[in-house]
């Protein structure tokens, strides 16, 4: 199997996504850096001919070309990470991530757009898309919450699976676009693991603490 | 309340973890709230003396905290100690991050500026465990009349449990309740969830009937 190559944009989160899992799996891959702002490559003909769909990031190997942040973390878990620690088999374990995975393509979404909005100047309504990321990161402390109570630090199973590495960047990001981590203090602590991981990198925006 | 007035509940004693800061505002006032390596909570304006970073996105080192800015220390009395980019200087001690008194009681940490507040006392408590702190977007007020609550801290009945609700004034439309069990009896968990689930439903409750108002 040839190298992945990941076409990305630094300052993105969903290309954060990939690179955290791909950092983590410790596996090898070629970048292919895309101008999203202010070049807008993304939504141009040469990037346009790989994904219809004008998204970031994607992933191409051996002929396959993938789009979708969850999709390209689900492939490369399988590819990867024969053990499945990322994405457990059993049925118990894996339907949660892949809830969770669903949510950070949905709920988040808000999230990513009051980003890009408040950096980027990027459409969007910034006090209606903050006040949805706002009601997506409450959903997601109030699962912490009780997740604690019963000694678990991840959103899933008893480890770091996809759903923690899908959902980590836009709460950890969420300083840029003006929420602040104040009221949700089950995911300060979560935050913290996920920072301890072996593998983990930052990108611009989650600070390296030295 | 606000921080000269008396003592604030500004977060659970759980919720801040040895060698953690974490943000929080008292009636628009910034905190920074924030445990050393050796256990000790601390309160302080958020606020870097250099250029003015929030201190609670910074990092804890031992008993200094570090601003995320330009790496500025400051050590437990909130003198600043070290300054990265003048490694050798002997930091003047007018370099100095305005503090609050602190206390933890009842499985909470509580700060002031009143030099005179007394520490709310609901009596000797044993067996404490957190539920939680829940952000409401309604005024402290609608929090405590829901509740029925005297002042900012109230011993409730709820479900056959004994709990302490103390109530933290955010902004003028939000608030923050602390809610911790008292008499726990080994492994509580189930009545911690039961308890967490409804400051959840009290938030809803609270959150839907100011948007009717
Ligand atoms: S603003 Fe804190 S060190 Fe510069």
């Amino acid at each position: 199997m040839a190298q992945p190559t990941l076409y990305q944009y630094e300052l993105d989160e969903a290309s954060y996504r990939v690179r955290l899992l791909l950092s983590m799996l410790r596996c090898d891959y070629e970048t292919v850096a895309v101008d999203m702002f202010p070049g807008q490559e993304h939504v141009k003909p040469a990037m346009l001919a790989l994904n219809p769909q004008g998204t970031l990031p994607v992933l191409t190997q051996d002929g396959l070309v993938l789009h979708g942040t969850a999709a390209i973390l689900m492939y490369l878990a399988r590819a990867y990470d024969p053990a499945g620690r990322f994405l457990p088999e059993a049925p118990a374990v894996f339907g949660p991530v892949v809830t969770w995975l669903g949510f950070s393509e949905t709920a988040l979404a808000p999230a990513l757009q009051a980003r890009l909005a408040a950096m980027f100047a990027a459409p969007g309504d910034a006090d209606a898309l903050r006040a949805r990321a706002r009601a997506a990161f409450r959903t997601m402390d109030d699962h912490m919450t009780m997740r604690h109570f019963d000694g678990q630090d991840w959103f899933c199973g008893d480890g770091a699976t996809l759903a923690d590495i899908a959902l980590f960047p836009a709460f950890a990001l969420s300083r840029d676009y003006g929420i602040d981590h104040d009221a949700f203090p089950a995911l300060r602590r979560w935050i913290r693991r996920v920072r301890a991981l072996d593998g983990f990198i930052t990108m611009p925006g989650i600070p390296d603490y030295h | 309340m606000r921080l000269e007035e008396g003592w604030v509940p500004v977060a659970l004693s759980s919720s801040i973890e040895a060698g953690t800061s974490a943000g929080a505002v008292v009636a628009g006032s910034e905190i920074v709230v924030w445990r050393d390596t050796g256990g000790t909570a601390h309160v302080w304006e958020d606020r870097c003396p250099h250029r003015g970073m929030r201190l609670s996105f910074g990092f804890v080192r031992g008993d200094h905290i570090a601003c995320l800015y330009h790496g500025w220390q400051y050590d437990a009395a909130g003198q600043c100690r070290y300054i990265p980019a003048h490694p050798n200087l002997d930091v003047p001690q007018t370099i100095k991050v305005p503090l609050y008194r602190v206390a933890e009681r009842y499985g909470i940490v509580w700060a002031t500026a009143s030099a005179q507040a007394l520490l709310p006392d609901v009596g000797a408590q044993t067996d404490i465990a957190p539920v939680r702190s829940v952000t409401i977007d309604c005024p402290a007020a609608a929090v405590r009349a829901e509740l029925g609550l005297e002042g900012p801290i109230s011993v409730i009945t709820l479900d056959g449990d004994r709990l302490l609700a103390a109530v933290q004034t955010v902004a003028p439309a939000r608030s923050c309740l602390h809610l911790v069990l008292l008499d726990a009896a080994p492994g509580p968990v189930a009545r911690q969830k039961h308890h967490a689930r409804w400051a959840q439903a009290l938030r809803f409750r609270l959150e839907t009937a100011s948007e009717v108002a």
